[in-house]
């Protein structure tokens, strides 16, 4: 049997290193469009704060040598052939497969994607995007940079950036950063102490309108206030899209069963993957790291055994980088809310019958494993969750366990 | 496999348990050396809740939500004891395994394994340059009071164990009675400082 990844992410190195592990010992093709090992898309921008490269690697730079795999690198696929079983590149290559796992991952969504032509402006996916912006940077000293987009990956690259000595404004249409991963309130706490912590010029409710430039390079952006602040760097972050038209004809990603098979053939993982909520059972693209691994060891199982499910995605996210102030949340924020907190710390969980249905934790890792686990475990909590999350020495779990945190 | 097991009961908070691992992790090997470096990595806390002590530290859980959230490679398992590792030169400190960590096991901060002076993870390593060779874990060597023991882990418990913390406990042997009177001292002492009589 021959398989062939359509992608070289995490989720298609995951799935490859579970093949082998599981004893597949037959032919695996990996196709994808940049000409690296499998990298993880979470540490890239510490390589841009100054890590080293091979720190990306996260399962080794030799992964094709090691999982005995045929890389066929710089060739993104543009077309699935499933009555054929064939997949096309955008060089014209084809490769025939018995089993496709498709985990092309997404891309940038751009606002004005010919900005894109002008000198220092760039997206911040990828690996290649990282590598450019790293030597833009270094062969133009550029010392100060906008980012556009004030999302997780916008305020990961704005932190990136700051780490690595630049100015740093972030520009976000919104009325607060990481507006998908926080509350009204939770999200204007985190706002306002990021903006305390960092330093950053934090511009809210604008977009970048225009940009200038001067013998194809960026000189300025003009912002839909009317400001305009000199920079030669761009950084364009405004969502991400998950790469499925090669397969669906259009980029809003594939739908799967709970083995993950798309198709009798295709088994699909990762950031363009939809599936299904494990607790409210809602059908979206859940892109995180701990999902795309899930799906894709039970997409290697069933694939060598036959046999395993998927039991669905939860949306957990955490930012924090460079600074020590994480931001971590999970669920829907809606239900009963139960909120607390005390300087840099902010919590809140909220409740449906009893159970946490989503929850915010701000400035403080202590606490999100246990709201973590009860919320994915769906046990009631209502009777202790005020104590637990309000205890000032951030031990509100133990002094549960010990039988001191009954409301 | 072998895990430290807690039996709070018996703890007398005394923190033998951390000077040993700031010692034992730290690249002087001497209390003297750990003492003041902001760097002295301490791998077990000894938290105080009102009249009891509970030493916690990571529990090297199997299967380990920690090891599969990491993406960054850092951390991994060790084949010999089974206990779950990080790698410094790898770790960002992104706290993606402190997100799932039901224990609050894992800190942050820049110790002597850091590299490029940088905050990493760090938590119980399970002592496994000792451990693997058959030794025993600093803070299980230095606990006077038998509330840390390092013993086999049947899958039973580790089943149980991952639904509840209380299930952690050891509890089975009783508590001798020498220790039991410090508890009932340190009870009484407790409530006369809240001021609510017993």
């Amino acid at each position: 049997m021959k398989i062939v990844t359509a992608g070289t992410g995490m989720a298609a190195a995951e799935f490859v290193e579970q093949l082998r592990l599981e004893g597949f010992s037959g032919e695996i093709v990996m196709v994808g469009d940049e000409d690296f090992p499998p990298y993880s898309p979470c540490v890239i921008p510490f390589y841009l704060a100054g890590d080293p490269l091979d720190t990306v690697f996260w399962k080794g730079k030799d992964f094709y040598e090691k999982y005995r795999v045929t890389a066929r690198l710089g060739e993104p696929v543009v077309q699935v052939d499933p009555d054929r079983h064939i997949i096309r590149t955008a060089n014209g290559k084809t490769e025939d497969y018995d089993r496709l796992f498709f985990a092309t991952g997404s891309h940038s969504r751009h606002p004005r994607p010919e900005w894109l032509e002008t000198g220092g402006v760039f997206g911040f996916k990828t690996l290649t995007d990282m590598i450019a912006i790293d030597r833009y940077i270094r062969e133009q000293q550029v010392t100060e940079a906008v980012v556009f987009g004030g999302g997780f990956i916008g305020v990961d690259a704005a932190l990136a950036l700051q780490a690595r000595g630049l100015s740093v404004s972030l520009v976000h249409r919104n009325t607060r950063l990481l507006s998908q991963m926080t509350d009204e309130d939770g999200g204007q706490f985190a706002t306002l102490r990021l903006a305390e912590k960092t330093g950053m010029d934090i511009q809210l409710r604008t977009k970048v309108e225009e940009i200038s430039h001067a013998n194809g390079r960026l000189t300025a952006v003009r912002l839909s206030d009317g400001r305009k602040i000199a920079t030669r760097l761009l950084i364009l972050s405004v969502g991400v899209t998950p790469n499925s038209a090669p397969l669906k004809g259009e980029d809003t990603g594939i739908c799967s069963n709970e083995q993950m098979l798309a198709d009798p053939c295709i088994y699909t993982a990762g950031d363009v993957a939809i599936t299904r909520h494990a607790i409210d059972g809602v059908p979206a693209v859940y892109a995180n790291y701990p999902n795309a691994m899930r799906q894709a060891r039970v997409a290697a199982r069933h694939l060598v055994h036959g046999d395993g499910s998927y039991g669905g995605s939860i949306n957990t996210t955490v930012l924090r980088k460079h600074i020590d102030f994480p931001v971590i949340s999970a669920g829907n924020f809606s239900g009963e809310s139960v909120t607390w907190q005390r300087g840099d710390v902010w919590r809140r969980v909220y409740l449906v019958d009893g159970m946490i249905n989503g929850y915010i934790t701000i400035g403080d890792t202590r606490l999100s494993g246990y709201l973590y686990q009860h919320y994915v475990a769906r046990t009631r909590v209502d009777g202790t969750i005020r104590k637990i999350i309000s205890s000032p020495r951030q031990d509100g779990q133990y002094r549960e366990m010990l039988g001191f945190a009954s409301d | 496999m072998k895990r430290i097991f807690v039996d709070y009961k018996k703890c007398l908070a005394c923190k033998a348990c951390e000077t040993a691992c700031a010692v034992r992790h730290h690249p002087s090997g001497t209390f003297i050396g750990s003492l003041g470096d902001r760097k002295t990595e301490i791998n077990v806390r000894v938290l105080g809740i009102e009249h009891e002590a509970f030493p916690l530290s990571c529990r090297h859980c199997d299967p380990a939500d920690c090891l599969s959230a990491c993406p960054s490679g850092a951390l991994s398992r060790d084949v010999d004891t089974g206990a779950t590792l990080i790698d410094p030169t790898r770790c960002k400190a992104c706290a993606m395994c402190a997100m799932v960590c039901t224990f609050d096991a894992i800190s942050f901060k820049v110790t002597h394994r850091s590299p490029h002076d940088r905050e990493i993870a760090h938590k119980c390593d399970l002592c496994v340059e000792r451990t693997k060779d058959g030794g025993t874990p600093a803070c299980v060597e230095a606990c006077h009071s038998g509330a840390l023991v390092y013993t086999e882990f049947d899958l039973a418990r580790s089943k149980r164990a991952t639904r509840t913390l209380r299930t952690y406990l050891l509890g089975e042997e009783g508590v001798p009675p020498l220790v039991e009177l410090y508890r009932e001292l340190r009870r009484k002492e407790f409530a006369r400082r809240r001021g609510s009589a017993e």
